[in-house]
């Protein structure tokens, strides 16, 4: 019996130490925090955004194209996500990355996007980011700094997630 | 607490055998490499996956086809379709699983290679195609496409559900198999594996 209890004893402890169960939805935290490069790039009515305009608050901005599969499973969760903070003081960009306003829109008929798209159709300003594939998600903090990236997809919905870039505020 | 309770067990063989048990389900979590290889019932298409040392990696078949499609809507000439098309390509998605925050996982596809018959060779690396290109007339927008298509050659995943996909061309006309040989390093030590029998796709 006694051999029975140590071993549900050190099974239960390797279980609980090797599942994380929250671990998947989370985003890296970088330890550099480096400067984000500001940017200058139009929305879908040819409006144009810098990142300097969003000083003061924190910022997620997300690479994707429209031909990227996990980028389209990503989004909608992306959108419910704004639903939650756009009241908040925090701000949610989407870049798209190569695309045309048209592909942009006809898109955007099926997945809807709430929040700002942003057209980097030279790939210029993502040639100038920390950036490898897509979907790539980055947040950027009041101060300017990059602090936290996920690469790929993930639920932007989840409070443990949100609540990381709310606590930057 | 644990030490006083091994202390007090009577037998010492009883004692080594639970231990014994105990540290081998440790050590096969940690040894343990699963390869599957599936087929899609809508498409036929292979998938092999590998779960390893928290990596997940799953390498999926695309015919030629599929491949030429997706270049074409980007604007690339038919030539250079062509050749990218008959290069093999798989998808493929790579993922860190650990949950230890300290377990990154790097991958380099300039370690990787592949094994027709006795001769191995590298991969066809997005560098080698954009060096080919580099006269052609391919608009900036498809080369930025063709970029962000591609499984980048070198690349860290964090813990935390970091992943990637893209297009790999491992290279061989359709209907080839190959062995791949797989690279890659957990906290900059090196790990590897060879993943037999791999099947270049014909379009049917």
């Amino acid at each position: 019996m006694k051999y029975y209890k140590l071993f549900l004893f050190l099974f239960t402890l390797n279980i609980v130490f090797s599942h994380n169960i929250y671990a998947d939805k989370l985003i890296t935290k970088l330890a550099d925090k480096k400067l984000a490069v500001n940017f200058k790039l139009p929305d879908m009515d040819g409006k144009i955004h810098q990142l300097s305009d969003y000083k003061g608050q924190p910022v997620i901005i997300n690479f994707w194209a429209t031909w990227c599969p996990p980028c389209r499973e990503e989004l909608p969760s992306m959108n419910r996500g704004w639903a939650k903070i756009k009241s908040e003081g925090i701000a949610m960009l989407a870049i798209n990355v190569g695309e045309d306003e048209d592909t942009i829109f006809t898109f955007t008929g099926d997945y809807p996007i709430d929040f700002t798209v942003l057209l980097d159709q030279s790939g210029d300003v993502i040639n100038q980011w920390p950036i490898k594939g897509l979907p790539t998600t980055l947040v950027v903090d009041p101060q300017g700094r990059i602090v936290y990236r996920a690469i790929g997809g993930r639920e932007w919905d989840a409070d443990e997630l949100l609540n990381l870039v709310r606590a930057l505020k | 607490m644990l030490n006083m309770k091994i202390k007090n067990m009577t037998s010492s063989h009883l004692r080594r055998q639970v231990l014994g048990f105990i540290f081998g389900i440790l050590a096969f979590q940690n040894i343990y490499a699963d390869i599957t290889k599936t087929i899609s019932p809508e498409t036929q298409l292979i998938e092999w996956k590998l779960i390893e040392n928290n990596l997940e990696l799953k390498l999926i078949q695309r015919l030629p086809d599929q491949t030429r499609s997706f270049f074409e809507a980007r604007n690339f000439p038919k030539d250079i379709t062509n050749d990218i098309a008959n290069s093999c390509v798989f998808q493929t998605i790579t993922r860190n699983n650990s949950k230890d925050t300290n377990q990154s996982i790097h991958v380099s596809l300039k370690k990787w290679l592949i094994k027709i018959g006795p001769k191995t060779q590298p991969l066809k690396l997005k560098e080698t195609w954009e060096k080919e290109w580099k006269n052609s007339s391919l608009s900036s927008a498809s080369k930025l496409a063709f970029r962000w298509a591609t499984f980048p050659t070198e690349q860290s995943f964090e813990p935390n559900g970091d992943y990637n996909w893209g297009m790999i061309s491992f290279g061989p006309k359709p209907g080839t198999t190959f062995d791949l040989y797989i690279e890659w390093k957990i906290n900059k030590q090196t790990k590897n594996i060879w993943l037999k029998n791999l099947i270049c796709p014909k379009n049917r």
